[in-house]
């Protein structure tokens, strides 16, 4: 496989920050933190959110098609149809057969499910929507995707809790590497911001509970961090072999030029203390990439936030990598898009090295004493030729993309 | 009673009001076998009448279904 190069060449998002990749990115350089009290979470513990604005999918995808498609379905269609259009794609005249999706997600469709449970336990079996399972279950989201746009190619979707956007696109890189299809529609989608999950996670005390302030609850290494704020929308990333990209006249964005996939195999929620699965995970990606330990510039952190989180990764970073990459965390403006995360990240980075800039950790102020990495406060231009994200999950997951420049 | 429906069928299942005539057939609506079981709930809850989704397919037309929904709740 050595050679093969995988190229970027389309970009869609729809995020807290906003609808398309224009406006998502314009708030994260701005550094403007979305997070806001939430009044569907009134009555749970935690009711801090980062809510995609302003969202109307019947008007985005016709009402009778966002009726039967669950949240997190409908973010993946819209942000889709933006990538296809942004890589100069047209799906009425592709060969459908050669075109794979991968997306991935951490949950399906939650709201969907919370919302029939409500009528089995008030009104009666009986009554339970035949769309229950065709909208919620997870790999609607790639199957979905194949009928909006007639990729009829592999189809699937991954699932590796807060890394499944990273090992979405990571797995389809493998793919085109394997010559299995020519083009992959790549990212991941999440609208898991129930009251039933939200409660899920405030009892695990992974939330932040910065009620008084919500806007600077989401603090990525800051010493004041406190949890992280669960985020909603998707990214998509459309992925082609360079050579392939090329020969169309295809603008190419950036490359994804390493991947490396670990698990910790430590705790079930806990990532392991100094961070050794992804460090693996980094390692592997900079060999896939041909690069050292020494050639990054730029770091998109995982940067949840939580207390254990960054002081694991941040560690990690320390002890990995040698050319003191500036680092960010682009949650502490969008929250955490849990299985969206990491291609969202994607998205950011690539848009990073495209513009030779480092966006800001939103909401940092004071950095952890042990946070002892270089991490951006102020957008900062500097010059990236290669650049990773980092994607750790619940379950001990881990998913590193190294991102060049073209 | 075929107001009744088109307004169930808008409100509801959110068909565009333009595509539901009473001879468009379900087809043409894009009513599938998933969306006909819905009809048949909503139906049965906003109307009271037990339709079952065999029944709602058995119908050819929209103009089908609303004799079919009218014939059952002349009985109920």
């Amino acid at each position: 496989m050595a050679g093969i190069d995988v190229a970027v060449t389309g970009l869609g998002l729809v995020t807290p920050a906003g609808i398309g990749t224009a406006a998502s990115w314009a708030a994260v350089r701005a550094g403007r933190p979305t997070a806001a009290l939430d009044p569907a979470l009134e009555g749970n513990p935690v009711r801090i959110s980062c809510r995609v604005p302003d969202w109307d999918p019947g008007q985005l995808l016709g009402g009778r098609r966002a009726h039967r498609l669950d949240r997190f379905t409908q973010f993946a269609l819209v942000a889709a149809r933006e990538a296809i259009a942004d890589a100069g794609l047209d799906p009425q005249t592709w060969d459908g057969a050669r075109v794979g999706v991968v997306l991935g997600c951490a949950d399906g469709g939650p709201g969907t499910v919370e919302a029939q449970h409500r009528v089995l336990v008030e009104e009666s079996p009986s009554r339970v929507s035949p769309l229950l399972l065709p909208m919620q279950l997870p790999n609607m989201l790639a199957g979905q995707t194949a009928i909006e746009f007639g990729a009829t190619g592999p189809n699937l979707v991954v699932a590796t809790a807060c890394a499944s956007g990273a090992t979405a696109i990571g797995t389809a890189r493998d793919l085109l590497l394997l010559d299995r299809c020519d083009v992959v529609v790549a990212g991941g989608s999440e609208a898991m911001i129930t009251p039933l999950v939200m409660a899920g996670f405030a009892q695990m005390g992974a939330l932040s509970r910065r009620e008084d302030d919500p806007a600077t609850a989401s603090r990525p290494f800051d010493l004041d961090r406190d949890g992280f704020v669960a985020g909603e929308g998707a990214g998509v990333l459309i992925l082609e072999r360079a050579a392939d990209a090329r020969a169309r006249g295809a603008r190419i964005r950036a490359r994804i030029a390493g991947y490396g996939a670990t698990a910790d195999a430590h705790h079930m929620t806990s990532p392991h203390p100094q961070g050794l699965g992804v460090e693996r995970a980094v390692r592997t990606a900079l060999a896939d990439a041909g690069a050292g330990v020494g050639d990054v510039q730029h770091v998109n952190a995982h940067g949840t936030a939580t207390p254990l989180n960054d002081l694991a990764e941040a560690r990690m970073l320390r002890r990995t990598l040698t050319g003191d990459p500036l680092v960010t965390s682009t949650k502490g403006v969008t929250g955490h898009l849990l299985g969206a995360a990491g291609a969202i990240e994607a998205v950011f980075t690539v848009l990073s090295i495209e513009q030779q800039l480092v966006p800001p950790t939103a909401n940092l102020h004071t950095l952890d004493p042990e946070v002892e990495i270089k991490v951006a406060t102020e957008e900062t231009g500097t010059r990236i030729e290669l650049a990773l994200s980092t994607s750790l999950g619940f379950g001990g997951q881990n998913a590193v993309l190294a991102v060049a420049a073209p | 009673m075929f107001e009744t429906l088109k307004e169930i069928l808008v409100s509801k299942l959110k068909v565009s009001p333009e595509q539901v005539t009473p001879e468009a057939t379900k087809e043409d609506v894009e009513l599938d076998s998933l969306a006909v079981v819905e009809l048949s709930l909503v139906l049965e809850k906003e109307l009271g009448v037990e339709i079952s989704d065999d029944e709602l397919l058995d119908a050819e037309t929209i103009g089908d279904m609303a004799r079919l929904i009218e014939e059952r709740s002349a009985r109920v």
